[in-house]
């Protein structure tokens, strides 16, 4: 897959800049494990590890790989201390999913596109839900997980926007694929 | 959103797809079977992020406080009134207290009881906290480099709050008695004479389990037992990982014909704590002077002499002779022991 070449670029800057989905990736998911939590833990920390891999997925497969998905999953695995695996399948079953309906999630806008978004966590966070009653062998509460989602979606619109700064700055588009 | 993004379309990533959800599923197998592989590396990420949670532990503490005032600010009236009605019972309570544990300090030197095992505390500040989905866990500054290990019951001035999940060098993580993780045998004893009389058989023991609600859910060993709301419960020591007697809550109905416990301690409130190190020693064999016999006022029996040699090349065994106990006096007193 042919990507844009920017006047100036070496090699090595075009390796680094392939790079930031991956990274971005990785700083949302320490950002959001931080032990840090306000309101005395009654508002879960949002999922932000997975709007990266939402948004590349659509924007630049060919950079938020499935190997990059798994990367971010497993890297949200060991920061959130639960139950190992647990978020990197529900990643990786997101990207699929995303990846498979791309054209639909892409032509999505304005309040369509987060929709579109808390579609796509809903799936990650059902994943989630049902591979720990699978390990624990019964139904955790639902409240929690809810809350969870929730507040992934509440951050979509200002992590999306960063991310998209990011996105036209650094990364750019493929050109071969417009 | 969608002019703004140009998207690729094609994908040529179906095959590593297929070998990732493998992947993915292995991962989770595997850290069912082997989830030490991933705790090390959460305790070393852990150790590496203590210095920063240290630094933004007092702004977090300052914004959370500041949030509890105004949410508590209209309330204040009211639970003063509480407050100092709850104060006026607690103090009628502590006369009664200071006078049963007189009471029971008298009894237990009457009786030679063999003090309960000292428990060696280390002083822990929280410095994080995260309540996720699937795991409501804080982070104490105090690892195994302060002799913090594994399994270690953790308190603060109310109750129990949890225990030791991981231990790092510098940092370790709390397991609260609320996660869907936490399970720990109780003891569930009767709070009134009433509760008492329904509770003929005595203590009830329990499982306590979490369910990441606020109240974890109280299972019982025995479906015979009558429970009633306010009966306490504290950790019963069974299995000896944790020291028995620690308070942990009261019992309160959850409204399906089951039993929750409404927990002592505030783990969204906490700041230091403390951490028990509780490793049941052996207990020593008494000396001669505080068996039964001995604390009746009988003479024990007197050992055999040690026998004859003709040319003894060292000191003969010297046979243990009953030590004098402090308390002897009073204690082998038959008035004492009659009473």
């Amino acid at each position: 897959m042919a990507t844009l070449e920017r006047p100036g670029t070496s090699g090595s800057l075009k390796f680094l800049t392939a790079l930031v989905p991956l990274f971005c990736g990785l700083l949302c998911a320490f950002l959001s494990n931080i032990p840090v939590s306000l309101l005395g833990g009654v508002v879960p920390p949002p999922l932000l590890a997975l709007v990266p891999v939402y948004y590349w997925c659509l924007v630049r497969p060919d950079l938020m790989t499935p190997a990059a998905a798994l990367t971010v999953g497993f890297a949200e695995d060991v920061l959130s201390g639960g139950p190992p695996g647990v978020w990197t399948l529900a990643f990786v079953l997101t990207y699929a999913l995303v990846a498979r309906q791309r054209d639909s999630f892409a032509g999505l806008s304005g309040l369509a596109a987060v929709l579109g978004f808390a579609a796509a966590a809903l799936v990650a966070c059902a994943t989630a839900w049902l591979t720990v009653a699978a390990l624990h062998g019964h139904l955790p509460p639902l409240a929690p997980i809810l809350g969870e989602l929730a507040m992934t979606v509440l951050f979509y619109i200002p992590t999306a926007y960063v991310i998209g700064l990011l996105h036209h700055r650094l990364v750019g588009a493929s050109r071969g694929d417009i | 959103m969608a002019n703004a993004w140009k998207i690729a379309r094609k994908s040529n990533a179906q095959l590593p797809l297929v070998i990732v959800i493998a992947l993915a599923v292995v991962l989770v197998l595997l850290g069912k079977a082997q989830s030490g592989l991933f705790d090390q590396a959460r305790m070393r990420v852990t150790d590496w992020m203590a210095p920063v949670l240290m630094k933004v532990r007092a702004p977090v503490q300052g914004f959370d406080r500041w949030m509890g005032s105004v949410s508590e600010i209209f309330s204040v009236y009211e639970q003063n009134l509480k407050l100092k009605e709850e104060n006026a019972r607690l103090r009628q309570w502590r006369n009664v207290a200071i006078v049963l544990q007189g009471r029971v300090g008298r009894y237990q030197t009457l009786l030679h009881a063999v003090p309960a095992p000292q428990l060696n505390a280390v002083l822990a500040r929280v410095i994080g906290r995260a309540s996720r989905p699937f795991l409501q866990t804080m982070v104490l500054d105090a690892g195994r480099g302060n002799q913090v290990l594994p399994g270690e019951a953790v308190v603060d001035a109310r109750g129990m709050i949890g225990r030791i999940y991981l231990a790092g060098q510098r940092t370790s993580w709390v397991i609260l008695l609320t996660d869907i993780n936490s399970r720990i045998p109780v003891t569930v004893a009767p709070s009134s004479a009433k509760s008492a009389a329904g509770m003929a058989q005595g203590n009830i023991q329990a499982m306590m389990t979490g369910d990441n609600t606020g109240q974890p859910a109280l299972e019982m060993v025995s479906r015979l037992v009558t429970l009633h709301a306010g009966d306490q419960v504290v950790s019963s020591g069974d299995g000896g990982l944790l020291p028995p007697g620690l308070p942990i809550g009261t019992v309160v109905p959850d409204g399906h014909d089951g039993w929750r416990v409404s927990l002592l301690a505030d783990p969204a409130s906490s700041q230091d704590v403390e951490v028990l190190n509780f490793s049941k020693p052996p207990e020593p064999l008494p000396p001669t002077a505080q068996l039964p016999a001995e604390a009746a006022g009988l003479k024990p029996m007197e050992p055999p002499p040690p026998p004859v040699t003709a040319a003894p090349t060292a000191p003969a065994p010297v046979a243990a002779k009953p030590k004098p106990v402090a308390a002897a006096p009073e204690a082998a007193s038959g008035e004492d022991v009659d009473r």
